[in-house]
């Protein structure tokens, strides 16, 4: 699913660095967003996610680099007349206007006649699913209701890029799954170019194109959902995104081609060089993905390779449970999740389990 | 968990609170030259009295050029102050700050002692004008207070949002801000105003031989017959507060609901 | 380099702007403020000669005033005065408060701030003639209650133009103005916690005192001090409700300054009424700051 890599850039990041004082918020940020691309910019809170947002809405200056939109380097133009319009994180509908009024405040300079400026309006309220919502006053709207007013407002004026600063914290848990998809869908729909910041690794993989994660004012990882959870790039990244175990390990030989090492309870493997990314000084360990371990059940087989263990601790999801087993004889513990099937009784504290489970899933971190 | 004590008190206090300000009508209406108890009867012979009143109309007269001169001065000085201290970070914040909110704290004999000295010094005139420009230093604190939490409520990214939607500075400004803080311009305007119109201290010391409507009654004191026309003036200038104070109060309650902030209480 | 970004040039130019934005209002504060209270300390220090000024620094002044038994009887008077009327206010204002914060519905409490707040912004001076007039006067309620009641045969002279009425009148002028810091300050307190003391097993009565009373000091404190200061530069009371014949701190600066016109002395004597306000401040703030970071 990696997103057609031959469509033009419409954002551009050139060694940008941004200095508050002596405070170093973004460190050399470089890469590319596509042009009609859903983009997420993830990072724990303070990774500098918002500030780079901010830097392409031209909010925030930058110390060094560039920022180019469409290919024009942005330095000097406000954000007034930037073709980026932005959805904030608290919405920032006008309490003194009705919804109609938000929806066409950017149109105060357009040319077009009154008529037409009001069918635009209510093209942009039907597009969000608030047909008819025109003259009710903006603070008497629900949460999702301002979100999509903020969402209107800023479509209505047709920007080339529409910036999304953790729209989706304020809402509830079910009404931000359901914003997800309406977001998705709505992106299809205009194919503008969505950047979206959020600190919900969950959110970011179900929506996005592309991600970048961001630690401290640098980019780790950019690329798309799956490789980013597959293969992900630094130790840090596999941590972050989703639950990643980490086994400890020696590296017996590094043939550039192939790497052997010994993981602790695991035993030896051979890891092909995609699973092992650039060395960032990390004691050796090697990832694995909770739900590439299987538990085994009476006679069951390993199809590739199995290791035995002694369950600590049982976690019940209902149609999951997780287990934290320790690998045979050591204190090497590791989580796995297996979907609970009727006939297969969820398991007890202390049992001994055999488990199944492949070096292909292995990522070597170094 | 009631407290039924509690609250009795709290109207107790109430009354206590509202004693005086009851009582003024009451005497205000009564036809005796003598205030004491027993009430003799009604009239409205004091404020007849009152109304033929050369020197009390012409005390109204320069109050109310005091009072709407200094409302109008201190609220743009507010306006200046709030939106500087609630929107930017700048050297000797703190200081400055201090500085023009401390008549709030500084007894009002000092303030009108010192800026007397200084204006004899300096050998301007005392007048209404010496008036106005005590008055405004003494209800700048207020207006700053008021305006302040009118910026403050302000969130920053309506502000960016504007600008975003391809307004200037200028016009977002305009279209954005004074709208949502011209529920506190308002109290404020009102707050300055019934300030300096009760003000007598300053209006005292600083008027020379103008005379102003607290200043007219201060000077009443001295002779009981007037009294009765005093108590029917006081009747009209609590009315007058009471009103004031209830239309600033809409003011400032509507751009709460305007906002959609929630209340956290009274003027101060 | 995006140098001219429109916020990038605010934030790096935000000094500035604040600077420039507040400048009306400071240097309003600062001519006829800051000059006038320099030009008073600066007074102080000087000479007065048939009403003109003789720069010849000394501290004769302030050991002149200081020295005084009558000036010192005043300030001590002031002080009293000024004392209890905080001490009665801040006392009686504490339950009320209480009850607006914890037992008034959410709905109703901006409708009981402004009912305390409405009698604050009356005229002043109309609130002390009542009290002079029709509360404490010859023929007064007071006077025609005790006769009602039979205390007393003849209307009480005594009752006006004493430090007492003085007291009742300031106390009564200032009751709003104690009441909406503590307000404040018991609004502030998250509810949570004295559902907490409770749950730890302490009464009601001692969750009051050891959650309640402390998380409030700093409203108390506030409270304090905005009633004492206006109170101990208080002109009018004393001169009306006191006849002249109790004056404080704000009378005896009249005296100096007008009818003496020794305009050093009574800059000496204003200098001094600000330091005794700024080491009550003082003294106060300090302990606010005790109880804050107690509280952290």
């Amino acid at each position: 699913m990696t997103f057609a890599e031959d469509k033009p850039n419409m954002i551009e990041f050139k060694d940008v660095h941004k200095y508050y004082g002596d405070y170093h918020a973004l460190r050399g940020i470089n890469g590319t967003i596509k042009a009609g691309e859903f983009f997420s910019l993830l990072g724990p809170s303070g990774c500098g996610k918002t500030t780079l947002l901010r830097t392409i809405a031209g909010f925030e200056g930058i110390s060094s680099g560039a920022v180019m939109i469409d290919g024009k380097n942005m330095a000097g133009v406000p954000a007034n007349v930037r073709p980026t319009n932005m959805v904030f994180q608290s919405y920032a509908i006008f309490p003194h206007m009705t919804v109609g009024e938000n929806v066409g405040f950017g149109l105060r300079k357009d040319p077009r006649s009154k008529e037409d400026k009001a069918k635009a309006v209510a093209e942009a309220l039907e597009m969000v699913g608030l047909k008819g919502y025109g003259g009710r006053a903006a603070h008497a709207l629900s949460g999702g209701q301002r979100q999509r007013v903020a969402l209107a407002r800023a479509l209505i004026l047709k920007p080339k890029v529409l910036l999304l600063d953790e729209p989706l914290s304020a809402l509830d848990k079910k009404m931000r799954e359901h914003m997800q998809i309406e977001l998705i869908k709505l992106q299809r729909q205009v194919g503008i170019t969505f950047i979206l910041v959020t600190h919900d690794q969950e959110e970011a993989l179900v929506m996005s194109d592309r991600i970048a994660v961001m630690f401290e004012g640098q980019i780790a990882q950019l690329a798309d959902p799956e490789t980013l959870y597959r293969r992900p790039a630094t130790k840090q990244v596999a941590d972050f995104i989703g639950t990643m175990n980490f086994v400890p390990c020696d590296i017996l030989s590094d043939s550039g081609g192939t790497i052997e090492v010994d993981a602790k309870g695991l035993g030896r493997v051979t890891l092909s060089a995609d699973q092992v990314p650039p060395a960032q000084g990390v004691d050796p360990v090697v990832g694995l993905r909770p739900e590439t371990l299987t538990l085994l059940y009476d006679d069951q087989k390993a199809a590739d390779r199995e290791v035995k263990g002694v369950i600590d601790e049982v976690i019940y999801f209902g149609d999951m449970t997780y287990y934290d087993v320790y690998l045979g004889g050591t204190d090497v513990e590791v989580r796995l999740s297996m979907r609970n099937v009727p006939g297969r009784p969820v398991l007890d504290v202390g049992t001994e389990v055999r488990l199944a489970w492949s070096p292909t899933a292995l990522v070597l971190f170094r | 968990m009631k407290f039924p004590a509690l609250k009795t008190y709290a109207v107790v206090y109430l009354i206590f609170l509202y004693a005086p300000i009851v009582l003024l009508p009451v005497f205000a209406f009564n036809d005796s030259k003598v205030i004491a108890f027993p009430l003799s009867g009604f009239t409205t012979e004091w404020f007849t009295q009152m109304w033929g009143d050369q020197q009390l109309f012409n005390a109204v007269k320069n109050s109310a050029i005091i009072a709407v001169s200094s409302a109008v001065i201190a609220t743009s000085l507010g306006v200046f102050a709030a939106r500087a201290s609630t929107r930017f970070q700048f050297p000797y914040k703190a200081g400055i700050m201090g500085l023009i909110m401390l008549p709030m704290v500084l007894p009002e004999m000092i303030i009108s002692m010192s800026m007397l000295v200084v204006l004899l010094a300096v050998g301007i005139p005392l007048s209404l004008f010496t008036i106005i420009m005590g008055h405004v230093l003494i209800t700048t604190p207020f207006a700053v207070a008021i305006l302040s939490s009118a910026f403050q409520s302000l969130d920053k990214s309506l502000e960016e949002a504007a600008y975003d939607l391809g307004e200037t500075p200028l016009s977002t400004f305009r279209l954005i801000i004074l709208p949502l803080v011209m529920p506190g311009i308002v109290s404020s305007l009102l707050i300055c105003f019934t300030i300096s119109i009760d003000e007598f201290i300053i209006a005292y010391f600083l008027g020379g031989n103008q005379t102003v409507l607290s200043v007219y009654i201060y000077g009443q004191f001295r002779f009981p017959a007037k009294v009765p026309s005093i108590l029917a003036l006081g009747t009209i200038l609590v009315a007058l507060s009471i009103v004031l104070l209830s239309i600033a109060e809409y003011f400032r309650r509507r751009g709460i609901a305007k906002t959609g902030a929630k209340d956290t209480g009274g003027f101060l | 380099m995006e140098t001219a970004s429109f916020w990038g040039r605010v934030r790096r130019s935000e000094a500035a702007s604040g600077l420039a934005l507040i400048s009306p209002t400071a240097l309003y504060a600062i001519l006829l403020l800051a000059a006038p209270l320099v030009t008073v300390v600066l007074y102080s220090f000087a000479q007065s000669e048939q009403g003109k000024i003789i720069w010849d620094f000394s501290l004769d002044n302030y050991i002149r005033i200081w020295s005084a038994p009558n000036v010192q009887l005043i300030m001590l008077r002031s002080l009293t005065v000024a004392a209890s009327v905080t001490l009665a206010t801040v006392l009686l204002a504490y339950p009320v408060a209480y009850f607006v914060s914890f037992h008034v519905a959410p709905s109703k409490k901006s409708l009981w701030l402004f009912l305390i707040t409405i009698p604050f912004w009356t005229s002043y001076i109309i609130r002390v003639f009542l009290w002079k007039g029709i509360i404490l006067g010859y023929n007064g309620v007071i006077n025609t209650v005790l006769m009602g009641i039979g205390i007393t045969d003849e209307p009480l002279q005594a009752i006006n133009y004493n430090a007492g009425a003085m007291v009742m009148t300031l106390a009564h002028a200032y009751a709003p103005f104690a009441i909406l810091p503590i307000f404040v300050s018991l609004e502030k307190i998250d509810r949570s916690l004295l559902e907490a003391g409770q749950d730890l097993g302490e009464s009601r009565m001692m969750t009051f005192w050891r959650v309640t009373l402390p998380l409030s000091m700093a409203g108390v404190i506030a409270a304090v001090l905005i009633v004492f200061i206006p109170t101990i530069g208080d002109y009018v009371t004393p001169d009306l409700i006191g006849g002249g014949k109790v004056p404080m701190i704000a009378n005896m600066i009249e005296v100096q300054m007008l009818k003496q016109n020794n305009k050093a002395l009574g800059s000496a004597i204003a200098v001094t009424a600000m330091l005794i306000v700024c080491v009550v401040s003082i003294v106060f703030l300090l302990l606010n700051r005790r109880f804050l970071s107690g509280q952290k």
